[in-house]
């Protein structure tokens, strides 16, 4: 019994990555000064959070066998709305944030809608809305500024009890909406359409609503990643989503899910997520040269995949 | 009283007319077979009934009660469930999560019941009398048992009626014995079977009744209370012709045929072949040119195995291989090719064909991959090569500019045939090349076979009808986990000798 539960372990599509995460804690441990240390923990999480949640968010629509690449330009259209919007008072502050929550969602589930009523390859149809988003971002706010009261920005670098900083906590919402969607109906019939969409169909389910259901679950996410990078930045900024997109694209594959859909879960994207924002600590730390900077990323990036393909390879030639 | 009766049913596709005037009445606790060509509108017709395609016009009734079965939900509403030809099984997911797909049970909160799944699945997988893991993904689980499960997922649902689309198409006789002592419990249990199959003899032998379509039509109906349960009355409905039995040359004959093409050494040689863990071990044939050796015994006993090591599939083999009588490397597909041996796989979706791709295209692929030479291709000759192609396995339409996946399945394994004549294979591998495909296409394509073999060409068949062993094999060889227990040759070789050795029995009492 004992000895099954350990190879459940090492056979779940999450665990290569993991050795990868252990691997970088540790290279990170060395090179940042104070890492395990309260407030770097805490300063570390600031920029985490936002990397973990876009991971889970772009996970959600490539297990269902679709992608979203405007996920970053839809984080930076939500910035740009709720800082030329937003005002002083707490009211205004929560009436601000819960528009930014609907425009974050609303703007993936017309993906989602298109995608899964008229089907144009998600790839195509998630580009191009991520031109019109960043389009509409620009014209709202050409140049980064508006204005976000010190009381949000300030906010999201406190800590509960002296001891839980805010985005830790935000990541333990997430955590519980993980652990809710995994009792759900809806959220089977997702790996279901992602695994074979036809046997899915044929077993009835309703395919086009579990499509825009991952949107929409997928905009929760990006939702909750847009109030962090407001938080984080204290501005609103057309161009401050756009790291996301690819980087929680190869999070998710980092993290084992499958791009053809159906495999995987949430924990092995959260994990590619802390993997992606501990590169970017190390590489900041080991104080190399920008122009190194972005060449050493996509080899780690490699190295990364490379770990996940291993385990997969080996059975592969055990089968041949 | 009937439970289903469908009147005048119309169905086309983009300009092709599946159904043009299909009747079926199904009579409560019987077994109704449903026998066509392939293309004849079975599939299609069992589709509309459990409510996966709507229609064009007709009258379905259910209980006496006429329905519009507008889409699969209505037909659950009614209790009826369909085991599908193509399976609906998610590989990703585990057994338990594929027999509820669909139709998961909710508790508290309309949170998942995962505990009473998995013993609904149990429960299901106990009435077909199978033994797996419900918590195993079914990625990897064997063909014939994603079939069990399938079935299982049918059974899951409890129907009053239940539509079988060629359950046993990948099944060995053993599995379709336990399949039939299901059916037959669920049909003392009240259930209303519908029964479809290319195998004639097992719809003689567990129907009530049948149906025959043609065409999109129904054209006849033969009751077995009445009527004896000859395969030979069947065929004529189905091919609209007499049933001629097709002549098996005597084994004598064809002995002194395969001598008198003899060479120095055989074609093939297997000598010690293993795979690691068993799954072959030690095994050693020969395939004298012209012969048709066939492959028998129970499903999944190494069979494919061996097929595969010849067609450069496999790798990590031990013990030698030779072709005329020098040892040969097969490292990859591309040597197996090289040393004139080609593989007709059987799961021809996947393996087969590029379903997208023109007949022309495919017909060329495994030409085009050995080209060598000039930078262009010679497409005029690639042309003639293919027009040579069709006429041979007497493709219909003989058109190369069709799409392959326009083409009824019985013209699709056709082309699955063709596109290795250009290439003159000398050692021709087949891995059930008949597998859902009707009798008319079978006798095809076992003619094309019987014409190679005359010109030489030598022949491994693995079939999982036995049927099919008898009639077309020189000799057989039996399998039995992974090694040859037993050859069968020249008149010996007949049914029950085959199913008697598969079990290997004599063995072990």
């Amino acid at each position: 019994m004992r000895a099954s539960r350990i190879r459940s372990i090492v056979q779940d599509s999450s665990f290569p990555s993991f050795l990868m995460l252990v691997l970088l804690i540790i290279v990170n441990a060395i090179l940042q000064p104070g890492f395990f240390s309260y407030q770097v923990f805490r300063i570390n999480f600031m920029t985490f959070t936002p990397l973990i949640l876009v991971s889970l968010a772009q996970a959600t629509v490539i297990l269902v066998g679709a992608v979203d690449l405007s996920l970053g330009a839809g984080i930076s259209l939500v910035t740009v709305v709720m800082a030329s919007l937003m005002g002083a008072t707490t009211a205004s502050i929560v009436l601000i944030s819960v528009l930014g929550v609907g425009v974050a969602i609303l703007l993936s589930l017309f993906n989602g809608f298109f995608v899964a009523t008229i089907g144009p390859p998600p790839l195509i149809m998630t580009f191009a809305t991520s031109t019109i988003w960043f389009g509409i971002a620009l014209l709202i706010m050409p140049t980064p500024g508006g204005h976000i009261p010190e009381s949000y920005y300030g906010l999201y670098g406190k800590s509960i009890g002296g001891f839980l900083p805010v985005p830790v906590v935000v990541l333990l919402l997430a955590l519980l909406l993980c652990l809710l969607l995994g009792r759900l109906r809806a959220f089977r019939h997702l790996y279901a359409v992602g695994g074979h969409e036809r046997a899915a169909r044929a077993s009835g389910i309703r395919v086009v609503r579990t499509k825009i259901f991952a949107y929409l679950v997928s905009g929760i996410f990006v939702a909750m990643a847009a109030l962090c990078v407001v938080g984080n930045t204290g501005t609103g900024d057309a161009r401050s989503g756009q790291g996301f997109t690819l980087n929680s694209v190869a999070a998710a594959i980092i993290g084992g899910i499958a791009f053809s859909g159906g495999k995987g879960n949430y924990l092995g994207a959260a994990i590619g997520g802390i993997i992606l924002g501990l590169l970017i600590n190390i590489i900041y730390f080991a104080q190399i040269t920008s122009f190194y900077q972005e060449f050493m990323k996509g080899a780690i990036i490699i190295v990364a995949l490379l770990f996940g393909a291993v385990p997969r390879l080996r059975r592969e030639i055990s089968k041949r | 009283m009937s439970v289903l009766e469908a009147r005048h049913i119309r169905k086309s596709f983009v300009g092709v007319r599946a159904l043009s005037d299909a009747n079926f009445t199904l009579n409560g606790g019987e077994i109704c077979g449903l026998v066509g060509a392939n293309g004849s509108g079975k599939t299609t017709f069992a589709r509309i009934v459990s409510g996966l395609l709507v229609p064009d016009s007709g009258e379905l009734a259910l209980h006496g009660k006429p329905v519009n079965l507008r889409s699969h939900l209505d037909a659950e509403a009614s209790r009826m469930a369909m085991v599908h030809q193509n399976l609906s099984l998610v590989p990703e997911m585990t057994i338990w999560e594929n027999v509820v797909l669909g139709r998961e049970g909710t508790g508290a909160l309309r949170f998942l019941d995962n505990r009473g799944a998995m013993a609904i699945a149990e429960k299901a997988m106990a009435a077909i009398k199978v033994s797996l893991p419900v918590t195993e993904r079914v990625k990897n689980i064997s063909p014939d048992e994603k079939q069990l499960v399938e079935i299982a997922k049918a059974l899951a649902k409890d129907p009053h009626i239940l539509i079988l689309d060629e359950p046993t198409a990948s099944l060995d006789f053993n599995q379709v014995e336990a399949l039939f002592e299901a059916v037959r419990a669920l049909k003392a249990r009240g259930v209303a079977i519908v029964f479809i199959s290319h195998r004639l003899w097992e719809v003689a032998k567990i129907c009530d009744r049948l149906v025959a379509f043609r065409n999109g039509e129904t054209v006849g109906e033969l009751d077995f209370s009445v009527q004896p349960r000859e395969e030979k009355l069947i065929v004529p409905l189905i091919t609209g012709q007499e049933a001629k039995a097709r002549v098996r040359k005597p084994h004598d004959e064809r002995e002194r045929e395969i001598i008198a093409l003899a060479g120095k050494s055989p074609a093939l040689e297997m000598q010690d072949v293993s795979l690691p863990g068993g799954r072959l071990s030690n095994v050693s044939f020969s395939l004298r040119k012209g012969e048709v050796l066939g492959l028998g015994g129970l499903q999944g006993q190494g069979q494919e195995e061996i097929l595969m090591i010849l067609a450069g599939f496999l790798r990590g083999y031990s013990g030698t291989v030779r072709r005329n009588g020098s040892p040969v490397p097969l490292r990859n597909t591309r040597q197996g090719i090289r040393n004139g041996i080609a593989l007709i796989p059987g799961d021809r979706q996947k393996e087969g064909l590029f379903p997208d791709h023109s007949v022309l295209a495919n017909l060329l692929y495994p030409k085009l991959s050995m080209h060598r030479g000039a930078f262009f291709l010679p497409m005029v000759r690639n042309r003639a090569l293919a027009a040579s192609a069709i006429e041979q396995v007497s493709l219909l339409p003989p058109d190369p500019r069709l799409i392959v996946a326009q083409l009824s399945g019985g013209n699709q394994q056709k082309v699955v045939v063709g596109k290795w004549l250009s290439l003159d294979p000398e050692v021709l591998l087949l891995n059930d090349p008949t597998k859902g495909v009707d009798v008319g296409t079978r006798e095809n394509i076992y003619a094309i076979i019987s014409a190679l073999t005359a010109r030489g060409t030598s022949v491994l068949l693995y079939a999982s009808d036995t049927e099919e062993l008898v009639n077309n094999c020189d000799r057989v060889l039996i399998v039995f986990e992974g090694r040859i227990v037993k050859e069968i040759s020249g008149g010996e070789i007949s049914e029950e000798k085959i199913v008697v050795s598969s079990l290997n029995v004599e063995h072990t009492s």
